[in-house]
């Protein structure tokens, strides 16, 4: 379970909080039921302590002592109603005291006196040495003409113990129970909620400058969710204008540049052909045509890029043998590998089927052995390799040449983008053959990578998905 | 030979009528579409060079409109697009060939001469270029008398630049000629087989045929030097 997931902090959330509510909650019950147990029981108490003051302690001097003791005995009979009744002279020594109750509850003998004060009534929780507790409510009596008593009456704190006991208990298992059903709902909740989210990430994740015009999946539910997949609909479309309005200039100023191109070629071709002009002028004229040339195959090449980003690689899209079409290739090459004095071996035996283009990935061949041989110094090897590997058909041209430094990596396959300057500024170099590579084999569906070191060589690897080995009789198509 | 250009940039239609002059035929320039197809209505051309993009009726409409009328007269179509959709609908149209900007003018004159020509002409089985001779037929080369092997590589090379004898041809036509599209953009490899040729052929002879015409490409001649 990814811990940092939406649902997951939402569902953690949402247990946090049950956990604080009911714990205050749960606290809050705790202690009003005990306090209303308690003085309900104690207003019970003080209410029968003021009795046997009112009724009993009064008539004192008149009844004797010993009257008002059978009289409690009589009326009360504290034993046998788990009672505790005490009274006291003004002095602290005991008049009467109830003998231990029939559940031996507590242990009269053993509750303690009553610290002296003066408030007439007052209550109290008391804690007998064996742990048992008593609630005793008090009353001071005052007699007619003579000292006070202290009237003592109590209970055991025991059934309410035992209640608020039990009340604890439902709490402390109740409330973790609740807990885990709702932040296992709260994850459910969550999840629901959020997989269009899912969605939305899976689509995302496979649009690239590629394919622009495609857009996310959109929830028609009026919530958060429905928003924001609609603008990050809004932010693809203005993506993708800007990508289409930059493709567009470099195909428009590429197209617009072949018709002055056209004019200044032929007329210069006009000039060389009129034959009217000294040696040295034809040279001079000569130069500024390779250039132009130069820079007419730099358009070419742009406009091909461009091309290619628009979707328009493929004239055609067959099933054919990689390998058969590498070695073919190389074959027509092989002469300017021979002309700088390098071995070209090649392992292109077994056919491979993709599906493609073949002037396209013709070209890729053309590009990468061209590089490796331009890049390569006499008396070194090229290497040329078509197999298949987990799944897909590799092209693999690997050489012993100078290498590309690990800074430059990354970008040999930008546009314009030149290892050495000065050294492929000799003939053709535009910067534009491995980035041509790398469109038509993203167009192809598949890529290419480079593995290099300086001084020992560069390995081009282009992998494709294999064709569908499913329509034998089309493989003819491809020879 | 009478040859209309439809081309609505004055100055590529300036720069092909010239060369094409200096070549000894006649040209008509028309600059927009009405007028082309007007032209090409009113008189008998043996040649239209026709630009795609013009104004009035566009270069398909015209193709098209001459075509429903005449099925003989070759059409070569120049275009600033080379989409490949739109190189495959003319030919349907019923364009003859196609060019694209920019293109060397020594290609446009190739491709002339070669509609004008129409099927076969002067392809007899041998072509001799002072003593060199080439068997189209059983593939042999020999100069002065003494047998050259030549790779079949070297052969096409060969072969390209015998057909159009005394005539420039760029680097960029040897490679679509003798290679294939794919192989544009690498013309340094034009050079190697020329110079391999040129040892077979030239090396051993003190007169040599395959020239540099530098900045434009290679011809084969055996005119003097100037």
């Amino acid at each position: 379970m990814n811990t940092s997931s939406i649902r997951f902090r939402l569902a953690a959330w949402h247990a946090v909080l049950l956990t604080a509510v009911f714990t205050v909650l749960g606290t809050l019950l705790y202690f009003s039921v005990r306090q209303y147990l308690d003085n309900t029981i104690l207003e019970t108490q003080a209410k029968r302590a003021r009795q046997i003051a009112e009724t009993l302690l009064v008539d004192v001097p008149k009844t004797g002592e010993a009257y008002v003791v059978s009289e409690i005995k009589s009326l009360y009979s504290p034993e046998l109603s788990d009672r505790f009744i005490r009274v006291s002279r003004s002095d602290g020594s005991v008049l009467y005291v109830s003998g231990p109750p029939a559940d031996q509850s507590f242990d009269p003998s053993r509750v303690p006196h009553l610290e002296p004060g003066n408030a007439a009534e007052s209550s109290r929780l008391e804690r007998i040495d064996d742990g048992r507790s008593l609630l005793v409510a008090a009353f001071r009596a005052a007699t007619a003409g003579g000292a006070p008593y202290l009237v003592e009456v109590g209970t055991s704190a025991e059934p309410v113990d035992r209640f608020t006991r039990h009340l604890l208990t439902l709490l402390a298992l109740g409330i973790p129970l609740v807990l885990g059903v709702a932040a296992a709902g709260g994850y459910i909740v969550a999840r629901k909620a959020l997989s269009p989210v899912d969605k939305l990430a899976k689509k995302a994740e496979i649009i690239t400058q590629h394919n622009l015009s495609e857009r996310l999946p959109v929830t028609s539910t009026g919530d958060e969710l429905e928003r924001l997949s609609v603008s990050l609909n809004h932010m693809i479309t203005r993506l993708d204008d800007a990508f289409s309005n930059s493709k567009r200039f470099v195909a428009d100023a590429s197209h617009e540049l072949r018709t002055p191109l056209t004019v200044i070629q032929g007329e210069l071709e006009n000039l060389v052909a009129e034959g009217q002009l000294a040696a040295e002028m034809k040279d001079r004229i000569g130069g500024i045509l390779e250039d132009v040339e130069r820079l007419g195959r730099i358009v070419q090449k742009l406009l091909a890029l461009s091309r290619l980003d628009a979707g328009e690689a493929q004239e055609e899209w067959i099933r054919l043998d990689l390998a058969a079409l590498a070695a073919a290739t190389s074959d027509q090459m092989l002469l300017l590998a021979e002309d700088r004095n390098i071995k070209v071996t090649r392992d292109t035996d077994n056919p491979v089927f993709v599906m493609g283009d073949r002037a396209r990935l013709k070209q890729v061949v053309v590009n990468l052995l061209d590089n490796a041989i331009k890049y390569t110094d006499p008396g070194g090897s090229v290497r040329l390799r078509v197999h298949e590997s987990s799944g897909r058909g590799m092209l693999e041209i690997a050489d012993t040449g100078v290498g590309i430094p690990p800074d430059a990596v990354p970008l040999v396959f930008e546009r314009f983008y030149r290892v050495d300057r000065d050294r492929s500024h000799e003939e053709n170099g535009a910067g534009l053959g491995l980035a041509i590579v790398k469109s038509i084999s993203v167009a192809h569906g598949g890529r290419v990578d480079v593995e290099s070191a300086v001084g020992s060589g560069s390995r081009f690897i282009v992998s494709l998905p294999l064709a569908p080995s499913k329509h034998p009789l089309r493989q003819n198509e491809s020879r | 030979m009478r040859i209309l250009v439809v081309e609505d940039e004055r100055k590529v239609a300036d720069m092909v009528s010239r060369g094409l002059r200096a070549e000894r035929y006649a040209v008509d320039i028309a600059e927009n579409g009405d007028t082309g197809w007007a032209m090409a209505h009113t008189y008998d051309y043996d040649l239209v060079i026709l630009d795609l993009r013009l104004p009035g009726i566009d270069g398909k409409e015209v193709l098209r409109r001459i075509r429903a009328r005449d099925a003989r007269t070759p059409i070569l179509v120049l275009t600033a697009r080379d989409a490949m959709d739109s190189k495959v609908d003319t030919f349907e149209a019923g364009a003859d060939d196609y060019l694209t900007k920019p293109f060397a003018f020594a290609e446009l004159v190739v491709r002339v001469k070669a509609l004008l020509r129409r099927g076969p002409a002067n392809q007899s089985n041998v072509v001799r270029i002072g003593d060199l001779e080439i068997d189209r037929l059983t593939q042999q080369v020999s100069r002065a008398g003494q047998r050259i092997d030549l790779t079949p590589k070297e052969h096409a090379l060969l072969d390209y630049l015998a057909t159009h004898r005394g005539r420039v041809l760029s680097r960029t036509m040897i490679v679509e000629h003798v290679w294939d599209q794919s192989f544009e953009g690498l013309t340094n490899i034009v050079d190697v087989y020329v110079r391999h040729l040129r040892a077979k052929i030239d090396d051993p002879f003190p007169v040599k045929l395959i020239r540099t015409v530098r900045g434009t490409g290679y011809r084969i001649t055996d005119e003097p030097a100037q």
